[in-house]
């Protein structure tokens, strides 16, 4: 039993949590889909399409997202302007260098559905490119969630003895030169 | 007419009525009623029996008795809110009567239409409603960002 009065208790239900991400090393995408349910409260058991009942979610360290594959050259972003020449397209990489925020953020809008509440929900999303945040988001978050994916780790964060005890399928020869 | 075109609304509750203190929103309450009439039969018995206990009961309202030469006796309710509610209570007996004023005075005055989202149920939960919190891992620190990644 739960330690509120009943309208208290109900006030709790619809309270809006604050979930905080750390984006870094992550793909954009899986990312987008964590912040897409969450803003959206599909998240939620009393989830209504009717009822505005998003959280907030605040993301951080996008300035250290990851890509797959060849996607940092690869993947285009296009916009038009309207104006007669106005079709612009700019490589992931080139976004990235402008804005740390902008991949993180359409990758989130385009998840979202194409509804009077969309712009709604972006707005309950922060994106911060390091790791600073503002006192008064800060004094809000409730829950960090999870890291979608497990940060692989490099060479120079092995300490010596995980390296020496890492088996090895060929020994090279004294005298073997590397390329 | 279909449902839809009825007026409707959110269940609510009158400024969040009963959150801290209930406050009776029944504010006045007249009884119109003849002396000699066939039909204030039981209108009569119920002010000879019950209507000094009702007004004992409630504090907060104001009861007035007017016998008027009249041929329908009725009950008018004024709420806090400004809703006037008439009833009719011809031929009603004495039980009845009191049964209907109980039911006035437990009303908001809030308009009775059809309500959107009418959820109910006979055998609310034991564990309470879901709250953000149910079946979260309890954290000891406060949520901020981890500043061991930031090197």
């Amino acid at each position: 039993m739960s330690s509120f009065s009943r309208s208290a208790q109900q006030w709790a239900t619809f309270a809006r949590s604050w979930f905080l991400i750390d984006a870094r090393m992550q793909p954009p995408g899986r990312i987008a889909t964590m912040c897409a349910v969450r803003l959206q409260g599909k998240h939620k058991p009393i989830y209504h399409a009717l009822s505005d009942i998003g959280d907030h979610v605040v993301v951080i360290n996008t300035r250290h997202i990851a890509f797959s594959g060849n996607k940092w050259e690869q993947k285009v972003y296009s916009s038009h302007s309207g104006f007669p020449g106005g079709f612009k397209q700019v490589t992931a990489a080139q976004l990235h260098q402008k804005d740390p925020k902008a991949i993180v953020k359409l990758a989130v809008y385009g998840m979202l559905p194409r509804n009077l509440l969309r712009r709604t929900m972006m707005q309950r999303l922060h994106i911060f490119p390091d790791d600073e945040l503002p006192d008064d988001i800060r004094a809000n978050l409730t829950e960090e969630l999870p890291q979608p994916r497990e940060i692989p780790r490099k060479l120079s964060e092995y300490t010596q003895e995980e390296i020496d005890a890492f088996p090895r399928l060929w020994t090279p020869p004294e005298d073997f030169r590397m390329k | 007419m279909t449902a839809r075109g009825t007026p409707s609304r959110f269940l609510k509750s009158v400024l969040q009525n009963g959150v801290g203190r209930y406050v009776c929103q029944l504010k006045r309450i007249s009884i119109i009623f003849s002396k000699k009439g066939q039909g204030s039969l039981g209108i009569r018995d119920f002010i000879e029996e019950g209507v000094v206990d009702y007004a004992k009961k409630n504090p907060t309202t104001v009861v007035y008795v007017s016998p008027q030469p009249c041929r329908i006796p009725k009950i008018v309710a004024e709420y806090m809110n400004g809703t006037v509610r008439e009833e009719i209570v011809t031929n009603k007996t004495s039980p009845q009567i009191s049964e209907l004023l109980a039911k006035m005075t437990n009303q908001s005055g809030l308009d009775i239409i059809r309500i959107r989202k009418p959820f109910h149920t006979d055998s609310p939960s034991i564990q309470g409603q879901w709250h953000p919190f149910t079946n979260r891992p309890p954290s000891i620190d406060p949520i901020r960002p981890k500043k061991e990644d930031s090197q």
